[in-house]
């Protein structure tokens, strides 16, 4: 008994429960069944009491957690679904597959429900660049990436791409997907619905691969995780693109009740799902179902993970126009079953009825634990500014050498360009892409109503290694900023929720903590949280990843082009930096400063402040007169962002900035070098570079001044200029860092290289 | 396309493989210059003179298995391109779709994988090299920036071949820095009427401020 329990990855208490609700041990296919949707994966039982807690609902929110993908309402007959997922176990053992089939998976999610996806974006961890593996998976998973979405047609449009050596045995890849419905395009659901109504299957034929898939997901690795490999599915992004076109199309013409993609778990969780959601039961003939080859089984058929394939439900009448749709495409369409009364999933294999069982038994009944967790306590904290500074690490370079620490930075894995991963993947396909990956913001126009989406993602991992309720926290806040500051309201988001062992309390602590966190963010910016995923057992040979709760905006804009942008845009525009303090820590540098260091912090994010920066952002954003750039002071602090925004300038634009007359909240006892690194090298959440036009400063002190009558601890000052010189200079009383824009190009660019140096 | 539109039926065709993903965009870039683009389904035929111009979009025509385009050139609809570009209808292959051109034999020379083996998604200057193509007149040595985004780009032609494309001024565009090792810089060729054209950079998106750049417009109007 104990091989079969643990065969099946059910524990004792699981299997006890079972027992109880059938009246009788399993039998048969029952193990595979409820092995199946009882992992991790499926059933979400270690998740579910505590995803309750999202802020999830808003007049725009159509379609929400339960459905494939959430989907909101833009207006003016434009709806958008969207969702996030991982694929994080199959990436690190098969890395190209892991990552295209990911694509692949969350593509499904969205056409599933009859939108076209519009654009994709990726959130990658990868370990220490210095190890022996990690060049072989970034490569894997970029070329991955690449060969599914450029072949599919769908542009990804941004991405993040994270390192540090929690990851070294746990790679992340989450993938997001956005489809549009155009005015007058259907929504659909997985809704089994319609007594004597067909079961059809369409897409690619089953195969061995992937089975038992989702209960490997659901499990820690262990050495031997390379023998996995046979659960790793394969993509076909050349089928994905068929059954696209194809399933848009008989949707779009409504010849299809009810749909969904067979992803985890295959058949068994698309048919029982379509089933439980319905209220009706499902008769299936598993001999039915197309196969790669004849000598597959019952069990196999019902977990094999093989891709591109759909379930849907139709009108017996419908069936012949939904043949010819399918085999224009070239594809095959074939009925496997029916719609019954008895709300019953009855498998067939012949005439033998192998498996007769109340879908709700598999799904709502599934475990639901409430792991062990203990409230939040804010660890890492300094008492001031001061204290931060004063036990912090001391600068990598020796004192005062500011320029080879800015140098160092752009230099870093972590900070240096991502040119070499974005430009293998096709940005524009589609002809929708206004901002590609080079933005912090993608944006693509909407055709119908000639607006703007944008879309941005978020979660900086260093924070999360501080305080992950903090870190969750800026994982709404952080993206929603820069959605606002040119000039995006940010609407709803989803998210990928990566996590260590659940059943440890330290990790499950962080799992509650971050939920609140980004709930209570989500809850007063009225974003709701409309779709996601969790990923559990993140964990190596008992080392677990930093918790992970990466995120995904989106926001909408009236015009296509307009607003300010986050790099300089010409000579002589005013610099000036405005501040909402809440929390300071010694930020992403610290940690590059001394890998051992633990971040340390002063003061937390509130998210009515956030609120109200966010609508200075807006109104900001909307003063085309007068603002020109605007952008958060992001990872590695001020120095750092404005090194960027001459990066990223046209012409390599310089600038002339001055911080004598800047004394922000807390720093006033802070002298010499030590207030040069607290100012330039530590982060203050939120703060935000601005320039205006030439003349334009009295109009942008004037604003601020008025909405700090509402923001009373908004605070600013006038830095300098953009400048043609061809220099960043960065001045503090006797503290100077001066540095030309073409060598920091020349590091930035090239650094990256450097780092993967065995890639091409 | 400019002398051919005024005189002739206005549809432009638009070929679509299974396979093909720039379809779309290049139905909204013929339709936003006013002109009405219809679509030309792989297994079926058409009568030329029901149009102007005929366009092939890019993407992964049958996954790119096989050589890219390969599969594509064998399709029922090329035998009715075929015949009209004997009948003097413009033809552009963008992307795949000059890619399938190559493959079946109306454009000279051969894409191979890029130099370096990955696939490049970027914007490039080009050159113009020869201005007789029915497609984008313009003053010879213009420039033009557009998007390119292929994993297959690299132009190749023997040298006997190249002398002669050279010769013929079939030479459509260059890069002006070359980003996928072609031969010869080359982005574009022509046949010899130059009534047939195909480039690897995509016109259809560089349309709009909006998008980045306007110079593909010139290929559309």
């Amino acid at each position: 008994m104990e091989a079969k329990l643990a065969h099946y990855r059910l524990s004792e208490s699981e299997y006890d429960r079972i027992c109880e609700l059938l009246g009788r041990p399993p039998q048969g296919l029952e193990w595979a069944l409820f092995s199946a949707l009882w992992s991790e994966h499926c059933s979400y039982k270690s998740s579910r009491r505590h995803l309750k807690k999202f802020y999830s609902q808003s007049a725009r929110v159509l379609e929400s957690f339960g459905e494939n993908a959430g989907v909101i309402d833009l207006g003016e007959g434009e709806r958008l679904a969207f969702k996030m997922e991982s694929h994080n176990h199959p990436s690190y053992i098969e890395p190209y597959q892991g990552a295209a089939t990911g694509v692949g998976g969350i593509l499904r999610d969205i056409f599933t429900m009859g939108a076209r996806p519009i654009a994709l974006a990726n959130y990658l961890c990868f370990g220490e660049a210095s190890t022996t593996i990690m060049p072989h998976l970034v490569d894997g998973v970029v070329r991955g990436i690449a060969g599914y979405g450029n072949c599919v047609g769908v542009p990804t449009v941004t991405g993040q791409t994270e390192f540090h050596s929690s990851y070294n045995g746990n790679i992340l890849v989450n993938a997001m997907a956005v489809g549009l419905f155009a005015p007058g395009d259907p929504v659909v659901t997985s809704k089994a619905q319609g007594v004597g109504n067909l079961v059809v299957y369409v897409g690619a034929k089953t195969g061995r691969d992937g089975v038992h898939g989702a209960s490997m997901a659901s499990e820690s690795f262990a050495e031997d995780s390379e023998k996995k490999r046979p659960t790793v599915q394969i993509g076909d992004p050349f089928y994905e693109k068929l059954l696209i076109e194809s399933c848009l199309e008989v949707i779009g013409r409504g010849l299809v009740v009810a749909i969904q993609d067979m992803g985890a778990a295959g058949l068994t969780s698309s048919s029982f799902e379509m089933a439980a959601k319905g209220g009706v039961g499902l008769k299936l003939f598993l001999d039915r179902v197309p196969l790669r080859q004849e000598d597959i089984g019952p069990e196999e058929i019902l977990l094999s993970e093989s891709q591109e394939r759909m379930l849907l439900i139709a009108q017996p009448e419908n069936l012949k126009a939904i043949q010819e749709v399918f085999f224009r495409w070239g594809l095959e369409a074939q009925v496997i079953g029916e719609v019954i009364e008895a709300k019953e999933v009855e498998l067939f294999w012949g005439p033998e009825c192998l498996v007769r069982i109340d879908p709700l038994l598999l799904t709502d009944n599934a475990p639901n634990y409430d792991r062990a967790h203990q409230p939040w306590h804010h660890p890492h904290r300094a008492e001031s500014l001061n204290d931060l500074v004063a036990s912090g690490p001391s600068l990598k370079s020796g004192d005062s050498a500011w320029v080879e620490e800015l140098k160092g930075l752009l230099a870093s894995v972590q900070g240096c360009s991502r040119e070499w991963v974005h430009h293998q993947y096709d940005q524009r396909v589609g002809g929708r892409t206004a901002q590609d990956a080079h933005h912090s913001v993608a944006s693509l126009r909407l055709a119908d109503s000639d607006r703007a989406l944008g879309f941005t993602l978020g979660l900086r991992p260093y924070l999360m290694r501080f305080d992950a309720r903090q870190g969750a926290m800026d994982a709404v806040a952080y993206p929603a900023l820069e959605l606002a500051s040119q000039g995006f309201l940010p609407l709803a988001m989803t998210d990928c929720l990566n996590f260590g062992n659940p059943e440890n309390p330290k990790i499950m602590s962080e799992f509650v903590a971050s939920i609140e966190g980004m709930s209570e963010v989500c809850r007063e910016l009225d974003v709701p949280v409309i779709s996601g995923n969790v990923s559990f057992y993140n964990e190596t040979q008992g080392q677990n990843i930093t918790s992970t709760p990466s995120t995904g905006l989106v926001g909408l804009r009236n015009k296509v082009t307009s607003g300010p942008q986050g790099r300089w845009r010409q000579a002589s525009d005013e610099i000036y930096i405005l501040s909402l303090p809440m929390l300071h820590c010694s930020g992403q540098w610290a940690e590059w400063a001394q890998s051992s260091a633990s971040l340390k912090g002063w003061g937390e994010i509130q998210a009515e402040g956030v609120k109200g920066l966010i609508q200075v952002l807006l109104e900001l954003s909307a003063w085309e007169e007068g603002v020109t750039a605007l952008r958060p002071v992001g990872k590695m602090g001020l120095a750092y962002t404005l090194a960027r925004m001459g990066l990223e300038s046209d012409q390599a634009l310089g600038a002339q900035v001055d911080l004598s007359n800047w004394t922000p909240q807390g720093c006033a006892d802070l002298k010499g070098a030590q207030r040069f690194l607290a100012l330039a090298f530590y982060e203050t959440l939120y703060q935000m570079v601005v320039t205006v036009k030439p003349g334009r400063g009295d109009e942008l002190e004037e604003k601020l001044g008025h909405w700090q009558q509402s923001l009373s601890s908004l605070e600013w000052a006038h830095l300098g200029q953009v400048e043609e010189s061809g220099f960043l200079e960065i001045r503090d009383h006797a503290e100077v860092l001066r540095l030309s824009v073409d060598e920091m190009q020349d590091i930035w660019r090239n650094a990256w290289r450097n780092h993967f140096a065995t890639l091409a | 396309m400019k002398a051919q539109a005024k005189v002739s039926p206005p549809k432009v065709g638009i070929l679509r493989f299974l396979g093909t993903n720039c379809d779309r965009d290049v139905w909204q870039a013929v339709e936003s210059v006013g002109l009405k683009p219809e679509w030309l389904w792989h297994e079926d035929h058409f009568e030329a003179k029901d149009y102007s111009a005929l366009i092939l979009p890019g993407g992964f025509s049958y996954g790119d298995y096989l050589r890219c385009g390969a599969l594509a050139a064998r399709s029922p609809v090329m035998q009715s391109l075929r015949q009209a570009v004997s009948r003097g209808v413009p033809v552009l292959g963008i992307c795949n779709g000059f890619q399938i051109l190559c493959e079946s034999g109306l454009l000279p020379g051969a894409l191979l994988p890029n130099q370096g083996g990955r696939f490049i998604d970027d914007w490039v200057e080009l050159t113009l090299e020869n201005s007789k193509a029915d497609w984008a007149p313009q003053a010879v040595g213009s420039s033009i920036r557009l998007p390119i985004a292929h994993g297959d780009g690299r132009y190749f032609i023997q040298e006997e071949g190249l002398k002669r494309i050279e010769d013929q001024g079939q030479i459509w565009w260059r890069y002006k820095s070359n980003p996928n090792g072609s031969v010869a810089d080359i982005a574009g060729v022509s046949d010899e009427s130059g009534r047939v054209v195909g480039l690897m950079p995509h016109p259809e998106r560089a349309l709009w401020d909006w998008m980045g750049g306007v110079d593909g417009r010139g290929f559309f109007i």
